[in-house]
């Protein structure tokens, strides 16, 4: 192991570095863009042996790596925000397919107006895309999920998004841990296979009657349910060799939390600051960080939100005319009543934990009983 | 030359009956052999090649979206040369729709990177799969499901030959199905040539052109006589005009189809002027990059 500065994508273009990456294919995008920068630069100097297809667009670029995913490679690409919109039909045909490619996504606002600044939009509304969706809220956990997410979406022939909050996470740079030559054999065994065969002619994505539509929908069901379970034995196989333990939920503070907050990327950190303000002044509580979004980790949630009095759901993201997003999701999911929405932060709004902690007491003493906007400085 | 005797294209794959579309993979398939794939995108041959558990290509194949032909096969082409294994030749394989309008941008790409990849666009002309509607191949003077008469296209057909041979790439070639021969060994020599070639087949369609299904050569024949599609390459920035026009029997030509049933006379006439103007660009190039 070796400790490194780097900002979230600068850890996941060293990872990718790591990763035995065949194809990258990638277009630019802030706040993206230094990570195919970074790859751009190992390639040019020999340290990777990738070939990069500097596309026209993000449509392309997916477009690329679903050619290269079918024809049997590791295939990598990044973006963000209009980027991955632009994406949205391509990110259907990876998953439909069952094609393991593995993506970093900037976090950014979707405009108008224009912004380049945190929100997490851009990815969550792609949920519905057949994609297991990761979020890092830091440059460690970013390096480490790409590791993570190589092994996992080849496993159960899915694609990965590992998401960032725009220059909150990619920017900040901060101390990783990053590997040498014990990472090697985690990691360089491929478990990519090619749909297409130059010996086996077969057509791959061909029209569908309604009769065998469902069947092929429900490997596709199977493939991204079956991730969870794969993500605790693969995750268990990376903590062997990086002593770092990864679940679908990580959670920090009191055990017995009258209070849980709940937040996902850049959000999490501060509420990690929040949660020992609480407990500072007795009130117990604790963090429940969102790394999985998709598949949902239903079961993990009830066994987190069990014995709360109250959860406080922290989103940097809206769905307009509903709420923050991963609060609807977990109000959905389980069912509870006893949740709060806090939507806040949105385009890079600064979110402070004084804020989160206030919030969190005046929910817990009822002082606050419907979804709120935190809208910051205006 | 002879063209190989042996047949990859299935048959009873699922064409209309004298889909030119259909001959014309026939033909392409011949000339590149089994050792390739082929990307096919929102087309008519997205239906033609058959149903789940079909493939009457009789080679690998990716079906994928309809503006990402040429960057599929991309991506397919560098997966393949990273494992050992760029002998293969990879095909793209669109419509007019797929190629003139929406997946411009991505073939654009592809050439201005030149990708090793065999870019066919077999044109019928129109939108056929979704049942006729005008794109920016569609002649001036026909009529489609979105232009009907009297408002038949008014513009003419976009130039894709040059478009595509503007981006410096080794080898572009217009082809019919009513010369084989000559189609065959464009595919032959696109096949041995590295980098991004462009094969642009004339592909009459009997339900959309509106003719009977046993004129579909016929009609190949005549749109090159007429000087409506010249029948040409450019090799290394290096034209040839592979048959020269007659300049005859427009009227045979247009009284066949019955898309032109309805053509005014001033788009009769735009359409002659767009002939005779386009050669004289043509033949000026011709014998200037000669």
């Amino acid at each position: 192991m070796k400790k490194l500065v780097l900002g979230g994508n600068d850890a996941v273009a060293y990872a990718v570095k790591q990763c035995y990456v065949d194809v990258v294919s990638a277009y630019p995008i802030t706040p993206q863009t230094s990570i195919i920068e970074n790859i751009a630069h190992f390639i040019a100097k020999g340290e990777m042996k990738t070939r990069f297809i500097k596309v026209e667009s993000e449509h392309s670029a997916m477009a690329a790596a679903i050619g290269s995913s079918v024809a049997g490679s590791r295939v990598f690409t990044a973006t963000s925000s209009q980027g991955l919109l632009l994406m949205h039909e391509m990110l259907h045909w990876a998953a439909g397919l069952g094609t393991p490619i593995v993506m970093a996504n900037a976090n950014r606002a979707v405009a108008p107006p224009w912004s380049i600044w945190a929100d997490q939009v851009d990815s969550l509304s792609q949920r519905d895309a057949g994609w297991i969706q990761f979020y890092a809220s830091n440059s460690q956990e970013a390096y480490d999920l790409l590791f993570l997410s190589f092994r996992l979406s080849e496993k159960v022939k899915n694609p990965v998004m590992v998401c960032m909050d725009g220059f909150l996470v990619t920017h900040t740079k901060e101390p990783v841990e990053t590997f040498e030559d014990e990472i090697t054999d985690f990691i360089r065994l491929k478990e990519t296979s090619a749909l297409l065969d130059i010996d086996k002619p077969d057509a791959v994505g061909a029209l569908a009657f309604p009769k065998d539509y469902m069947p092929v929908k429900l490997k596709q069901i199977e493939r991204i349910t079956s991730a969870k379970s794969e993500f605790y034995n693969i995750a268990e196989e990376f903590k062997d060799v990086s002593g770092k333990e990864y679940k679908p939920l990580y959670t920090y503070g009191d055990s017995d939390a009258d209070i849980v907050l709940v937040a996902m990327g850049s959000n999490a950190e501060t509420a990690h600051l929040a949660v020992d303000l609480l407990n500072k002044e007795g009130i117990k509580s604790k963090l429940v960080k969102i790394i999985m979004f998709r598949p949902f980790p239903k079961g993990e949630f009830e066994r987190e939100f069990k014995g709360a009095k109250k959860i406080v759901v922290f989103d940097r993201n809206i769905s307009m005319g509903k709420g923050g997003i991963t609060k609807d999701e977990i109000v959905g999911a389980l069912g509870i009543k006893n949740a709060i929405g806090v939507v806040c932060g949105l385009g890079g709004v600064d979110v402070t934990e004084i804020e989160m902690a206030n919030i969190a007491k005046d929910v817990l003493e009822d002082k606050i009983t419907e979804d709120m906007i935190l809208w910051g400085e205006k | 030359m002879t063209i190989p005797k042996e047949e990859i294209l299935k048959p009873s794959h699922l064409a209309c009956p004298g889909c030119g579309g259909a001959l014309a993979m026939r033909l392409a398939l011949k000339a590149l052999g089994r050792r390739t794939m082929v990307v096919i995108s929102a087309c008519c041959w997205t239906v033609i090649n058959g149903t789940i558990g079909y493939n009457y290509s009789g080679v690998p194949a990716l079906h994928t979206a309809f503006e990402t032909t040429a960057v599929v096969a991309a991506g397919i082409k560098a997966s393949l040369e990273m494992q050992g294994k760029g002998d293969i030749t990879v095909m793209a394989w669109a419509g007019d729709g797929g190629t003139f309008d929406i997946g411009l941008q991505s073939l654009s790409g592809a050439a201005e990177r030149n990708d090793d990849i065999i870019y066919v666009c077999y044109d019928n002309e129109a939108y056929m799969n979704t049942g006729i509607q005008r794109s920016s191949a569609t002649p001036i003077g026909a009529e489609t499901t979105t232009t009907p008469s009297p408002v038949v296209k008014d513009r003419p057909k976009k130039d894709l030959m040059e478009i595509v041979a503007a981006h410096d790439v080794p080898y572009v070639a217009s082809a019919t199905i009513a010369y084989p021969n000559d189609l065959v060994k464009k595919f032959e020599k696109a096949k041995s040539k590295k980098g991004f070639k462009l094969i642009h087949i004339l592909s009459p369609c009997p339900p959309g052109h509106k003719f009977p299904e046993n004129k579909t050569v016929e009609i190949s024949k005549l749109a090159v006589e007429t000087g409506i599609f010249p029948l040409y390459e450019i090799e290394e920035g290096k034209y040839k005009i592979n048959k020269k026009p007659k300049f005859q029997n427009l009227d045979k030509y247009l009284n066949l189809q019955g898309r032109f049933k309805n053509m005014p006379k001033d788009k009769r006439e735009a359409l002659e002027e767009f002939i005779k103007k386009r050669w004289e660009r043509l033949s000026i190039k011709a014998e200037y990059f000669s």
